[in-house]
């Protein structure tokens, strides 16, 4: 429990930290604007990332599962509550 | 009530909350970017009623369904609506506000290439809604 | 288990029976009819847009009344009358209870959908199922609106009376050897979304009874000509709407829970945490339903909250998926009909839950509001989670009801052509919205990019149809000539006839 409230401290300083100091600091130079397109656009792009390769990890589990525990596999073996034969 | 070891679980929803904290905190360094109205930004009165745009320039000139900007100065959209709701739109520039009756949005944008960019209404207003459409002209800064 | 059609009734007997089970199957009979009513209509939508410019629908005022209706009849016609007529039948089977608390009440609730059907249905209104003034008020025509209202109200009274029924039943009336902790996950679904429904439903009763005034001219608390905000109505409209979301999904992932166990041949595997997510998810969703309004002029820290807010519930939603991959996990999973649609469910739960994800990160929604993208999102949700889940219960619970068997091989078509056809349509909307084209809309200009991927969809739309089709042969056929089941075990999973309460789950 502990660790994990230590990785989540070291996860706040690496990641919103400098997030917030870079957000405090942006600029407001006169004639140079912020061109909405590219920062919404480039925000899309770097959540799609993450979307994809999470979904990823989540699709390709749950197709490994699937394919991997379905009754016909060769490997396949009863779970220990069907003995029982309630569950 | 669980006696199976749940430390797979705990890890699991960290990494959910750890995503989740990053995709709030970059979303709103993103908005806070974009809502930052520039101070010289021209104010472009929007009005929307059906089923069409009008706009006023801050000289007083008007136009219907269409508008005409310059490239590379900031305009701030003053957005109203004089019946329903509507939703003014320039896709390829991102901007997206609500046309409210008896109030003003704002939305701000520098257009940075020239050309001619279509003008959409993206909240269901009635019969024509889907054709209430402008024209959105970016022109030479120096024409 | 009750084998409703073993042992024919006369239709009056089952019509005014107040037994739950009678009235679990009126409400899933029902709420079925009413998705294929509402399936007509989607195939409408699809066909007009399959080309730009009118081809079948003659004007764009019959398209917005169709998709009016479309909405109206597939949320509160079928998915939330199917949720209720599932938990009418299990819940006091689960915690053991010979009928509901309120029997009468319950029946009441149920006839109180068919006025209300006719009233939304022969009123036919245009201003899209969430009827935003000023709209609403000064421009929707005639009778259609106000009938709209009423009967969304009567709705609204009919849920409410479920709910209460729901929460006395599940608390009051369990069986005394039961703990709280230990009724059933789906039974648990039930309670917090029936507690969901009585806080949240009464918000938009008043908001309609103000609607209503306002459309008679006598009050004008939506209407900005007379000093009112329609804004108002909006934040009313989703604080009880954005709820209600969770009303329809939390049922669904109840059912799943039924599903998922049973066809891995494993006990769930954490049932606290099943728990625990559900109640935080019923506390969740009243912290989000401004989302729905960023580019409505909301102001920088509104917007930062409500997106916190929204972003609050993914957690609780990936503990269920946690749950189900956990349980299939060293299974021996058979894959019949039911079981095919939960897994499916859950697949498209994570892309439906991604897309909500990007709709409320503030400065995304602006490329994504009341765009396709939205259309897409939330028709994975309601189709490709709740649906799904929906549908393989209704394939789960068929033997048990009928003694009959389904077709497995029509059962599994259906699964392929819908599965097939919800990617196609919604994960092509997503794009179509990406590129820029509005929800709504009866015609759109001939871009090359939006004419392929609206064809796309209603190619999506068209198998889709067909794999219902195919569904309501499989259902009208088996019900009546279906092979007799087995039903200790219908589905031939070695166990022994098994109903939750009699478990012996190792881990409570």
């Amino acid at each position: 429990m502990k660790s994990i409230i230590g990785l989540f401290l070291v996860l706040a300083i690496l990641v919103i930290i400098p997030i917030v100091d870079y957000a405090f600091a942006a600029g407001d130079e006169p004639g140079h604007y912020v061109d909405r397109r590219v920062v919404i656009w480039n925000l899309f792009y770097r959540m799609m990332t993450v979307a994809f390769t999470v979904g990823a990890v989540v699709s390709g589990t749950i197709i490994w599962l699937c394919w991997r525990f379905r009754e016909s596999h060769p490997k396949a073996t009863p779970t220990p509550y069907e003995k029982e034969g309630v569950w | 009530m669980g006696h199976h070891s749940n430390w797979a679980e705990w890890i699991y929803i960290g990494v959910v909350i750890a995503l989740m904290a990053w995709v709030g905190s970059e979303a709103w360094n993103a908005e806070r970017l974009i809502e930052h109205i520039p101070a010289d930004a021209e104010v472009i009165k929007v009005t929307g009623q059906q089923w069409f745009w009008t706009f006023e320039h801050e000289d007083g000139t008007k136009e219907i369904g269409e508008l005409h900007v310059k490239v590379g100065k900031a305009y701030k959209f003053e957005i109203t609506s004089k019946d329903v709701d509507h939703s003014f739109n320039i896709h390829d520039y991102v901007v997206l506000m609500d046309a409210v009756p008896g109030r003003i949005n704002t939305v701000w944008f520098a257009p940075t290439d020239v050309g001619e960019f279509p003008i959409q209404c993206r909240e269901y207003c009635g019969l024509i809604h889907y054709n209430m459409r402008g024209t959105l002209y970016v022109e030479d800064a120096s024409t | 288990m009750v084998l409703e059609l073993q042992k024919p009734r006369p239709i009056w007997q089952i019509m005014f029976s107040t037994h739950h089970t009678d009235v679990g199957l009126m409400y899933i009979i029902t709420s079925v009819a009413f998705l294929f009513m509402g399936g007509v209509l989607a195939l409408l939508i699809r066909a007009e847009l399959f080309f730009p410019g009118s081809q079948i629908i003659a004007d764009s005022m019959t398209f917005n009344r169709i998709f009016t209706v479309h909405g109206t009849t597939m949320i509160f016609l079928f998915l939330l009358p199917f949720a209720a007529g599932v938990g009418n039948y299990f819940v006091p089977i689960m915690i053991r209870y010979k009928d509901m608390a309120y029997p009468k009440l319950n029946a009441i609730a149920f006839w109180m959908i068919p006025p209300a059907a006719t009233l939304i249905w022969l009123g036919f209104a245009d201003f899209t199922w969430y009827a935003t003034p000023p709209y609403s008020i000064i421009s929707a025509p005639g009778p259609a609106a106000d009938m709209w209202i009423f009967g969304l109200k009567i709705l609204g009274v009919s849920s409410v009376l479920g709910a209460i029924n729901f929460i006395v039943t599940i608390l009051k009336c369990k069986h005394p050897d039961m703990s709280i902790g230990q009724v059933p996950l789906l039974a648990w679904s039930f309670l917090t979304s029936s507690l969901i429904v009585l806080v949240a439903i009464p918000t938009f009763a008043a908001a309609l009874l103000m609607l209503l005034t306002d459309r008679l001219g006598v009050s004008g608390f939506f209407n900005p000509a007379k000093g009112g905000d329609p804004i108002a109505y909006q934040h009313l409209f989703w604080f009880t709407f954005h709820p209600e979301v969770y009303v329809l999904v939390i049922p669904a992932i109840g059912m799943m829970y039924e599903i998922i166990p049973r066809f891995s041949r494993k006990p769930i595997f954490s049932h606290s945490s099943g728990i625990f997510a559900f109640v935080l998810l019923s506390m969740v969703s009243f912290s989000s339903w401004a989302h729905h309004m960023y580019a409505t002029g909301m102001s920088f820290t509104e917007k930062t909250v409500f997106m916190i807010g929204t972003l609050a519930a993914v957690p609780a939603s990936a503990m269920h998926v946690f749950n189900f991959i956990a349980t299939m996990w060293n299974g021996r999973i058979k894959f019949a009909t039911p079981m095919m649609w939960a897994v499916g469910g859950i697949a498209l739960f994570f892309s439906a839950g991604a897309g909500g994800v990007v709709n409320a990160a503030m400065p995304l929604d602006f490329q994504t509001h009341d765009s396709y993208w939205v259309v897409g999102h939330f028709h994975l949700f309601v189709m490709g989670t709740i649906a799904f889940g929906s549908i393989g219960f209704l394939y789960f619970m068929f033997p048990y009801v009928t003694g009959r068997m389904y077709n497995e091989r029509m059962g599994q078509a259906h699964f392929v052509l819908s599965f097939v056809g919800t990617v196609l349509v919604f994960f092509t909307q997503h794009v179509l919205g990406l590129y820029g084209m509005p929800r709504r809309v009866f015609d759109y200009p001939p871009i090359p990019e939006w004419i392929a991927m609206n064809q796309i969809a209603t190619v999506g739309s068209m198998v889709i149809g067909v794999g219902m089709a195919i569904f309501l042969i499989n259902m009208i056929y088996s019900a009546g000539k279906g092979k007799i089941s087995d039903t200790d075990d219908p589905f031939n999973l070695g166990g022994k006839y098994y109903w939750p309460y009699e478990a012996k789950n190792p881990h409570h």
